[in-house]
């Protein structure tokens, strides 16, 4: 067991399989339908959540207009699965209609990074989020296609394959967060390769890397068709577990949403998305229990982060940790 | 080595380059002095290509560049060092030199490595013990001291392993002890690597002290040219630069 002293991808993957496993003995001993629904949400926002972490944390680069990915992931799934074409076919089966999500999201985030990279700072912020709006309103405005205001209608068939039964809430859960811990620890690969730290040396300093022969404009836009794509893939999770799509993923609001997980949870550290998307989730589980004043109460508690921590929990405490 | 030939760049009607030539020697040491905004940074940036050129022409080893990219210019030899220190601050030394290293491959999209136990490693120390930095390998950049600051800029272009290195003012805003130690390396670094080095410089203790060859810019235009000594007694130079006495 030598391997799990290095931090090398072998030793991610073995954690992500404990990891996997433990949650699935969690399943089994906490049999509450709503702590299981809760863990789901949490992976499957945490994905949307460290995907544009790699834009902000990684690459210095904040995006306000992800959530146009996340709504493509989405609606590309509830389509292909609902379509009466593709049904007349046969029907599609749902890793393959996942594999296409995740496609359509890419090629979407590589026609938008083109443009968008080529700015900096405030700019490109807001050029990603006049692009999110625009899909917003082609998802408003197809009614006969996205359903419109009323979101992807009817929902669609969940086929079974390989003896996995999305209908069944073991098996969903089960299966969000096999698909999450793999991508998770794809993403750890990338972000700990030679390409990760390219990342890092165009968020330090953007205009050096071009004198050491460097195209920085070219990783940026896979950076953002890497981020875009996992976007995708937790949109099109969020698909099948509601069983439709629905245009407010498409909107302004829904961006903030993988924010405030950053700041909550901390862009510095790897899975401080994950954790911010853990204390969003179940703030919003307890507070909209209690009080109608969701949003009053998720607002004091970024105040007492960003005032008091002055950075996520989960970098706080490795920030704590590493001094001593 | 280098070569540039009538070099023109004018920013909304002045002349910041005005009608520069010169031919720098293989492994030889060269100064580039002059008064504040005479262009020499202006030039610098003319020859790595990161401003465009309005007239005239640049070559290395006869391969024309005149019109190349920052990168396609930097992969064919020439680097540099720049005025601005903290270059990547939350990258340790370590990690600073092995980035430029593999910029230099075409490393960086190699997403199935890890960074941290690639085998460049060894390649990185030696940059990092060729540049005297080896005792701050692994500390975070942003905490190093001024000069190792600049030296660290020094050993990113020096992973770029270049025909050519400029080194735009790397003394700039150090003491004078502090100056002569950085100078000293510098000149070490010339002698073990036999890159050909142009550099921009201020103190005319210095200049006068390791370059072979010394370049006067005055609003754009190379005024005089020659050896320390020859510059010494250039009427010229004495005039616009130099006010009579030294420094």
């Amino acid at each position: 067991m030598s391997f799990l002293h290095k931090d090398n991808f072998h030793r991610d993957a073995f954690l992500g399989l404990i990891v996997w496993l433990v949650l699935i003995v969690f399943y089994h001993i906490f049999p509450d339908p709503g702590i299981h629904d809760i863990i789901q949400k949490v992976f499957i926002l945490g994905l949307f959540a460290m995907s544009l972490n790699i834009l902000i944390g990684y690459l210095g680069l904040i995006a306000f207009g992800h959530a146009a990915f996340f709504a493509s992931g989405a609606y590309t799934l509830g389509l292909f699965l609902q379509s009466d074409y593709v049904l007349s076919l046969g029907g599609l089966s749902i890793p393959i209609a996942m594999i296409l999500a995740v496609l359509i999201s890419s090629i979407l985030a590589a026609l938008i990074g083109v443009i968008c990279i080529r700015l900096n700072d405030i700019y490109f912020s807001f050029l990603t989020l006049a692009f999110q709006m625009l899909i917003y309103s082609i998802i408003l405005a197809l009614v006969s296609i996205t359903g419109g205001d009323q979101g992807l209608m009817g929902g669609f068939p969940k086929p079974p394959f390989l003896g996995i039964d999305l209908g069944r809430p073991f098996d969903f859960y089960a299966f969000t967060i096999f698909i999450s811990v793999i991508t998770i620890v794809l993403l750890r690969q990338i972000i700990e390769s030679p390409f990760g730290y390219g990342l890092r040396m165009i968020r330090d300093n953007s205009e050096r890397p071009a004198a050491l022969g460097f195209n920085s404009q070219k990783h940026k836009l896979i950076a953002f068709i890497i981020a875009g794509s996992i976007a995708g893939l937790a949109g099109s999770l969020q698909a099948l577990l509601d069983v439709g799509a629905y245009p407010e993923w498409a909107f302004w609001s829904k961006s903030a949403e993988p924010l405030f997980m950053i700041l909550l949870g901390g862009m510095q550290s790897f899975l401080g998305p994950l954790m911010g998307a853990l204390i969003f989730e179940l703030l919003n589980d307890f507070v909209t229990a209690n009080t109608r004043y969701y949003g009053l109460v998720l607002g004091l508690v970024i105040l007492c982060f960003v005032l008091g921590l002055k950075k996520g929990l989960l970098d706080w405490i490795l920030f704590k940790f590493n001094r001593k | 080595m280098l070569k540039i030939d009538k070099l023109s760049k004018s920013f909304g009607g002045i002349l910041a380059t005005d009608n520069v030539s010169l031919e720098l020697k293989p492994n030889s040491i060269n100064a580039v002095i002059g008064p504040n905004g005479a262009g020499k940074t202006t030039l610098f940036n003319l020859i790595t290509g990161k401003i465009s050129i309005d007239a005239g022409s640049i070559s290395i080893d006869d391969t024309d560049i005149t019109n190349l990219k920052e990168s396609e210019i930097t992969h064919l030899g020439i680097a540099r060092a720049f005025q601005i220190t903290n270059i990547f601050p939350t990258l340790t030394v370590k990690e600073a030199i092995k980035v430029a290293l593999l910029a230099k491959q075409h490393g960086l999209n190699n997403m199935w490595n890890r960074f941290k136990t690639h085998s460049i490693n060894h390649e990185a120390e030696d940059i990092a013990e060729l540049a005297g930095l080896k005792s701050s390998f692994n500390i975070i950049s942003s905490e190093l001291s001024h000069g190792d600051q600049k030296l660290l800029d020094i050993a990113l272009a020096l992973a770029l392993k270049p025909k050519v290195l400029l080194l735009d003012e790397p003394t700039a805003g150090m003491g004078p002890e502090e100056r002569w130690k950085m100078i000293e390396k510098i000149q070490k670094l010339w002698k073990k690597t036999k890159m050909t080095v142009l550099f921009i410089e201020h103190d005319m203790d210095i200049v006068f002290d390791i370059a072979q060859n010394i370049y006067v810019l005055q609003q754009g235009g190379i005024i005089a040219q020659g050896t320390p000594k020859e510059i010494k007694s250039n009427k010229k130079v004495i005039k616009a630069y130099l006010g009579g006495g030294k420094k």
